[in-house]
């Protein structure tokens, strides 16, 4: 029983640091229709940021969103304004244009790649930071403080997030977009500059949850990979382009991945993962809090 | 690649030329090296070839075989690609229009296996000194040598060094845990174990595969912790390796020995990524620059200024072969095919030049497999220069003045 709690404890920790690592995900697709198939590359550049921030100056890991965030918004903004806008504008007929996603899947190579040419193939890590080995050790269990760090960022993000969306004018307008975005051109939204806006803020929360990675995670120039398979998973179990749905399809995932193997190999966890996803397809393609009609 | 050819088959002319008018009227030595020059396997080709030509460089400068009239080693160099078939076709040309006397390679275990049928063929001796799959030396041939230890000659080392390390130290050791990806190598490695230590008397408490891409292992950490296992063995790739080392000492798992695999463990960066969480751990090598043996740290010294790096495993298998066949050629005191292959039969070389490996000497058993060769096992420690990778088994190849920390301290 005490295992279970243990475990289920570690999953929900690391479950929502993989919904943060979704989050973004969820986002741009909300607004833009289409899948960043460069998120977990963002999430890397977003780490390699952090480390570096880190390792130059010395600050508490943490203090580094302060940094990164904001950098990534830009990254992430002006990334879709000279890269992808020009494509949107020669498909703008096209309600999910597929070369969009062909070009997404080009600056995840090309951003991959860049890494690997200038850092090179090695694994780095923080290892001497203040989080790193830190555990709350309660009676025989064992919780680990950078991943409470991770929970608690991935929670305040949501919830900044959604606030953000409801309650400004800017959300306001980037929902008007997701929901219809010729209906939000008539009354006067530049559905560009909103794409720009979603695609900064997607790639502000990659920023964040690469800032509660690299505590305690390795940073290689293919790591965005691991996560990024994790995130379709995550986004299409809760529903495309919603965030609480990113927060409880990680956790979902973190869970199964912790306390599956109690009773199986780590391996056969991973098998349930994918099952979770057809079936999720199968029976409810929108994804737990997806909407069914989305414009 | 054609024009090159064309142009290197002149120069070759002209250096035998001067070659046999510099010794006189010794006959060269041809030894056909059919290696991954270019391809996947390049780098490690690249290895081989600078090694076989410091040897050789060094054996022709002590005077070459005397058995010979001091005839000099000459090495003429094919490239595999890493492809069975370019193996095959190089090994035909070499033997036919080169008019090799022996003939060594490839590396790639893949083409070595169709390779050494062609050499046992046309009955010209082949000296392996590294492809490890164990199908090589089982083919029955006459002809085939292999200097390095075989695939499954690992786990057997690993498990040889662990009884060893219990003698020594008066330390059981029960029970043990199986952690390894869930690949061919992982699934490989697993299987073996699991005979082994069914004969050694141990209590398997788990076996445990484990996906390479897996972003947290803090479930299989914990595994690892319940099971109360006294020695961890793993097989790991890189990112999963360092992943694995910091979660063990971040759940503070008490284990007497942690065994690794090589690959990931003996990756360059995994030491600086896991710092003191890596300290006490067993990794197998097949050769590391510190090995207490006369001559390595000289060799390796020489091969570091020449080429830039350190000498690997590999590389030394190589540097050994022309050792291996300079003796063998020694004894024959013939360029006969035959007549190499049976000195090569009856090889027992423990000392002299080249003997940087590990373990004791080059002999070779029946289906010519070196029967002594052996694996490294190291330990990391600090031993005051920062972490690094201390030789410690075999116990003859120990670092002068290093004791093994068996069991590790609990944390």
């Amino acid at each position: 029983m005490l295992y279970i709690i243990e475990d289920s404890i570690n999953g929900i920790l690391m479950g929502s640091i993989y919904g943060l690592t979704a989050m973004g995900l969820t986002i741009i697709f909300g607004v833009l229709k289409v899948v960043n198939f460069a998120h977990g590359s963002m999430l890397m550049v977003g780490m390699y940021l952090a480390y570096w921030t880190v390792t130059l100056s010395g600050i508490h890991p943490y203090l580094a969103i302060v940094l990164v965030a904001p950098a990534m918004f830009f990254f992430g903004y002006y990334l879709q304004n000279i890269v992808i806008k020009p494509i949107f504008i020669a498909e703008k007929n096209v309600r999910e244009p597929l070369t969009v996603i062909i070009v997404t899947t080009g600056i995840w190579y090309i951003l991959d790649n860049m890494t690997l040419l200038i850092f090179g193939p090695q694994y780095r890590s923080l290892s001497d930071n203040p989080l790193s080995g830190q555990m709350l050790e309660i009676g025989q269990m064992f919780i680990s403080v950078p991943k409470l760090y991770g929970c608690i960022t991935a929670l305040i993000t949501a919830l900044g997030i959604y606030w953000f969306f409801q309650k400004t004018d800017m959300g306001r307008a980037i929902r008007a977009t997701s929901m219809d975005r010729e209906a939000a051109s008539l009354m006067g939204i530049n559905q560009y500059k909103i794409y720009n806006v979603a695609f900064g803020i997607g790639a502000a929360t990659a920023g964040i949850a690469a800032v509660t990675l690299v505590p305690f995670y390795n940073i290689f120039p293919t790591v965005g990979v691991l996560f990024d398979i994790k995130g379709f998973i995550i986004v299409v179990l809760g529903g495309l382009g919603s965030i609480g749905g990113a927060l409880v399809g990680g956790i979902i995932i973190g869970l199964i991945e912790s306390v599956g193997p109690q009773f199986m190999t780590a391996t056969w966890t991973e098998a349930i993962v994918y099952g979770l996803f057809l079936v999720v397809l199968f029976v409810k393609p929108s994804g737990l809090f997806g909407q069914k009609h989305d414009w | 690649m054609h024009i090159l050819r064309t142009l290197a088959i002149p120069a070759l002319a002209m250096s035998l030329l001067a070659g046999s008018y510099a010794t006189g009227h010794a006959e060269n030595v041809k030894i056909g090296n059919i290696i991954p020059l270019s391809g996947p396997s390049a780098t490690l080709g690249q290895q081989g070839k600078a090694a076989r030509e410091m040897a050789v460089e060094e054996i022709n400068a002590a005077g070459g075989i005397q058995s010979l009239g001091g005839a000099k080693f000459e090495l003429v160099f094919a490239d595999s690609e890493s492809k069975p078939e370019k193996g095959v076709a190089e090994a035909e040309r070499l033997i036919n229009t080169e008019k090799v006397h022996v003939l060594t390679g490839c590396w790639n275990s893949a083409v070595t296996y169709p390779t050494t049928a062609v050499a046992e063929r046309y009955g010209i001796p082949f000296v392996v000194p590294v492809s490890v799959s164990d199908k090589i030396t089982e083919q029955g041939f006459k002809t085939v040598f292999r200097i390095a230890a075989k695939d499954s000659w690992w786990t057997r080392d690993q498990f040889s060094f662990l009884k060893d390390m219990e003698a020594e130290f008066g330390t059981k050791v029960e029970r043990i845990a199986f952690v390894y990806e869930n690949g061919d190598w992982g699934k490989g490695f697993a299987g073996q174990w699991k005979d082994l230590a069914e004969k050694g008397g141990y209590k398997v408490v788990l076996d445990e595969p484990y996906p390479s891409t897996a972003t947290d292992l803090s479930p299989v950490v914990q595994k690892i912790r319940r099971s109360k296992a006294d020695v961890l063995m793993l097989v790991s790739n890189a990112a999963d390796a360092i992943l694995l080392t910091n979660t063990l000492a971040d759940y503070k798992v008490n284990l007497k020995a942690i065994i690794a695999s090589g690959g990931g463990h003996a990756d360059p960066s995994f030491l600086k990524t896991t710092g003191k969480n890596a300290q006490y751990l067993f990794d197998i090598v097949e050769w590391e620059t510190d090995v207490n043996k006369p001559g390595a740290k000289e060799t390796n010294d020489k091969y570091k200024a020449k080429y830039g790096q350190n000498l690997t495993g590999e590389a030394v298998d190589a540097y050994v072969a022309m050792y291996v066949l300079k003796d063998a050629l020694e004894r024959a005191a013939s360029l006969e095919p035959e007549k190499i292959r049976e000195a090569l039969a009856a090889t027992n070389l423990s000392s002299g030049p080249g003997m940087i490996v590990g373990y004791d000497a080059v002999k070779f058993d029946k289906t010519g497999q070196n029967e002594n060769a052996s694996l490294v096992m190291v330990q990391v420690n600090d031993v005051g220069n920062g972490l690094e990778r201390v030789t410690i088994w075999p116990k003859s190849a120990r670092r002068a003045g290093y004791t093994p920390v068996f069991p590790m301290p609990n944390k």
